[in-house]
């Protein structure tokens, strides 16, 4: 199966390039954290890792990942290849996925969190969509400057409303994706099932963009502006 | 094999490739030659499908390149002017994952490897690689999944003339097993040695197209030239076919007076400077 082939190519490349190591160290950063935090702290403070990890992790990550490729031309070799662009936006995707689970188990772990399936389920669609969204802004940029302008914006969208959220459950706001994704992760969703709908929908919208956005940047790879 | 009608094409309003035709045959090798800058990989990309806002018709093997699906790379390799490899894998690593992406993986790494001369440095990071190392890297690369056409893009480009020739060595037995070549470079030795038929472009367009003898036939006889010893040192020069009517040459011989005498026949770097050379005045 060439997808699995990919998966596993870009878990090895990210392994190489040390953001395994980059997690490792963040997670034990958090837990340090959170152990220093008063015990009533603790369960927002959890939260709020949990759901901030994948977002600051996984679309910068992926700015960072897509750039090497196209630094070393990798993308010339894939686009003359039989590789999919829908196949190489679900491996980017996966890769980095199962690296925030596996954060987001340590964390709601050393919390002592209750709702661990809630949590992992939160923790890879909120994933997926940041890396969704880093990759479609990586397709369009050819530096790390240009990408932390890009995404600056990114970040603010899906980082504040939920961080309010949390605090501030108001109603309205509730209809808010990732808020939805807060809610799961913080065991204090009023419907689970609306919530990951929502987040679904959301995903399979940023997965059709990102093909197409994947596609262009294949094709532009001639040299040709479209 | 391939059949290009009325191509045209340009990266920007100003015409480049205009109203280009030519037909190449299944297991031939076919050159591209020309200066910098005439269109060689542009036309390279055409062929491969990376650039598909061309105009005409361009037919790889039945497929019109700029309506191809992913299936089409199953069957074509392409060797860049570049590297194309995870810095940070090894070349080993980095043919196995490649390799890895296409449904036919008969070819043997570890063999071809060493038909390259690479066997001691598979397991080095490619960031550690010399450039010939990464040119040979990125050869192998094309002929992973055992394609039927072959692009390459100045293969032998920064290689060394042993390796050189190991890989025209394998370049000869990919045509050996039937394969189609496409191939360009600045070495005209290589191309009169590998080349079936050759086609010069300049400026975007074909201005000769044909095999390298015929081509170098073409621009006309071999010449013999001497020097001698008359008061100062002479150059003498005389076609080969009228060697025997030369008198100078007759008399510096019987007395045993020449200082270097040597036969030319004309290559096909006469020929690159002629067509190539007249489109710029
Ligand atoms: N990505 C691009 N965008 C715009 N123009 C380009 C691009 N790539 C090439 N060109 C232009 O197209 C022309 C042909 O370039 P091409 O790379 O095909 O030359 P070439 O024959 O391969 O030269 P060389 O022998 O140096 O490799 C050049 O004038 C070049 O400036
Ligand atoms: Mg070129």
């Amino acid at each position: 199966m060439r997808i699995i082939k990919l998966i596993l190519g870009d878990i090895h490349f990210q392994f190489k390039y040390g953001f395994y190591f980059i997690y490792i160290l963040f997670s034990a950063l958090y837990v340090f954290l959170l152990f220093i935090f008063p015990e009533t702290w603790r369960e927002k403070a959890v939260s709020i890792m949990i759901y901030s990890d994948p977002a600051a992790m996984g679309l910068f990550f992926m700015g960072a990942i897509v750039l090497l490729e196209k630094s070393q031309r990798v993308l010339n070799a894939l686009a003359v290849s039989p590789v999919k662009a829908i196949e190489y936006v679900i491996a980017k995707t996966i890769s980095l996925m199962l690296i925030s689970v596996l954060v987001s188990l340590v964390l709601a772990f050393v919390a002592g969190l209750r709702n661990i399936p809630e949590v992992l389920l939160a923790t890879a669609l909120t994933s997926m969509i940041f890396t969704l969204l880093g990759l479609i802004a990586a397709t369009k940029i050819n530096s790390l400057n240009q990408y932390i302008i890009m995404t600056a914006p990114l970040e603010l969208i899906c980082f504040i409303p939920p961080a309010i959220y949390l605090f501030v459950p108001s109603v309205i706001m509730q209809w808010y994706p990732l808020n939805g994704s807060m809610a799961l992760i913080s065991n204090s969703s009023r419907n689970p099932l609306r919530d990951i709908t929502m987040l679904l929908i959301v995903i399979i919208c940023l997965f059709m963009i990102a093909q197409r956005a994947t596609m262009k940047m294949w094709k532009s790879l001639g040299g040709v502006k479209l | 094999m391939l059949t290009v009608k009325n191509l045209s094409f340009s990266y920007s309003k100003k015409p480049f490739i205009t109203c280009m035709n030519f037909h190449v045959e299944r297991g031939e090798i076919f050159g591209f030659l020309g200066p910098s800058g005439a269109g060689k990989t542009t036309l390279q990309k055409i062929l491969t499908g990376l650039i598909t806002t061309y105009d005409g018709s361009v037919k790889l093997d039945g497929i019109e390149c700029k309506e191809h699906d992913n299936h089409f790379y199953e069957n074509i390799g392409v060797d860049f002017e570049y590297s194309t490899m995870y810095e940070k894998l090894t070349a080993r690593q980095n043919l196995e994952f490649f390799s890895s992406l296409y449904a036919k993986q008969t070819v043997k790494i570890d063999e071809i490897l060493a038909d390259i001369g690479l066997q001691n440095d598979a397991d080095k990071k490619v960031s550690d690689y010399s450039k010939g190392m990464k040119s040979r890297l990125n050869f192998l690369k094309a002929l992973l999944h055992d394609p039927n056409i072959l692009f390459l893009d100045e293969p032998t480009s920064g290689l060394d003339p042993a390796n050189s020739q190991l890989m025209k060595d394998m370049i000869l037995q990919q045509k050996a097993k039937g394969k189609t070549i496409f191939l360009t470079t600045h070495n005209m030795a290589d191309a009169t040695e590998l080349c079936d038929r050759v086609a010069f472009i300049v400026n975007g367009g074909i201005k000769a197209l044909d095999s390298p003898h015929n081509l170098i036939m073409r621009k006309g006889a071999a010449k013999v030239l001497y020097t001698y010893y008359d008061k100062h040192e002479r150059l003498g020069e005389c076609l080969l076919s009228q060697i025997s009517e030369d008198n100078v040459l007759a008399n510096l011989m019987k007395e045993n007076r020449i200082l270097s005498i040597h036969s030319s026949e004309p290559t096909l770097n006469d020929i690159f400077i002629e067509v190539t050379g007249r489109t710029l005045q």
